[in-house]
């Protein structure tokens, strides 16, 4: 039966690799998990790799939609937060901080500041806009 | 070959932040930049992803009463799990890696078929590739 919920993935051809000899340690932290075929870690990697190019497009839109051009954790937890598929991750990203909700228009001075270093947690900022209810948005 | 199960005592249960930032490098468009805690969130994602997969696939194996954990196994998890986007790309990986793993073995067998050491066959390649050198520098001068 075909999954209504299958989004195509991009098509992009990642050059680097993810090192094998790692995937398949992690694979075998698990002590459930025995013995693997070779081929197992380089199946792995790939869909990996289709994993990481999903959450880094949608963290990117996630971003965008806040006028940013700096992708921070907020926007990957976000991100993750509205895919049915991604609930695995969901104990990992409760400890991030939101980021600020998406506004529906975007703000006039809107860019993130230009630091190296990881943002604080900090409160979510003052709603834009006078008194217009703000998008819902549901975790 | 080192005990794996040692790692988990180790930082080593992750993925290299270099090749990860690398990846991410390759995957968005240049405009845009990857802050590093969401870099690290990222890495804590797909080792939880790596482990997500592992455990459905064991599961499958185990049902499929093998011992090993084959690719069959990997990709029927993938399905499970709501991936089945990730399916096509994945078969053919393992198409492309058993084809591989035939070309390989085929040139083990022709060399070992030889009846010559490596340090034999080693010596008439260089032999060859000297007479291929001269040939290719008389024609130049000629």
């Amino acid at each position: 039966m075909p999954n209504p919920n299958v989004i195509p993935v991009r098509d992009v051809n990642i050059k680097t690799k993810f090192p094998v000899a790692r995937i398949k340690r992690i694979m075998q932290a698990d002590e459930d998990v025995g013995k693997v075929a070779q081929v197992t870690p380089v199946i792995v990697s790939k869909a990996l790799e289709m994993f990481m190019v999903a959450l880094c497009d949608k963290a990117a839109d996630q971003a965008r939609q806040r006028n940013s051009k700096r992708i921070t954790a907020g926007h990957l937890k976000k991100a993750i937060a509205i895919e049915e598929k991604f609930d695995f991750l969901a104990e990992i990203i409760a400890k991030i901080p939101d980021a600020p909700s998406a506004p529906e228009n975007p703000p006039s001075a809107a860019t993130n500041s230009n630091d190296d270093e990881p943002e604080p947690p900090k409160k979510t900022r003052r709603p834009r806009g006078s008194g217009r209810a703000k998008k819902e948005e549901s975790l | 070959m080192a005990d794996d199960r040692d790692a988990a005592a180790n930082d080593d249960l992750s993925l290299p932040k270099a090749t990860v930032q690398k990846i991410i490098g390759e995957i968005l468009p240049n405009d845009l930049s990857f802050a590093k805690d969401a870099r690290d969130l990222l890495i804590e994602c797909c080792v939880e992803f790596i482990t997500l997969i592992s455990s459905e696939a064991n599961e499958i194996a185990e049902k499929d009463a093998k011992k090993t954990i084959a690719g069959e196994h990997v990709i029927k998890a993938l399905m499970e799990l709501g991936f089945d986007e990730y399916v096509a790309a994945t078969k053919e990986v393992s198409q492309e890696y058993r084809e591989h793993q035939k070309s390989r073995e085929k040139r083990q067998t022709i060399m070992e078929q030889s009846g010559l050491t490596e340090e034999e066959l080693l010596r008439q390649q260089e032999e060859l590739f000297g007479r291929a050198r001269e040939k290719y520098n008389q024609e130049a001068q000629g």
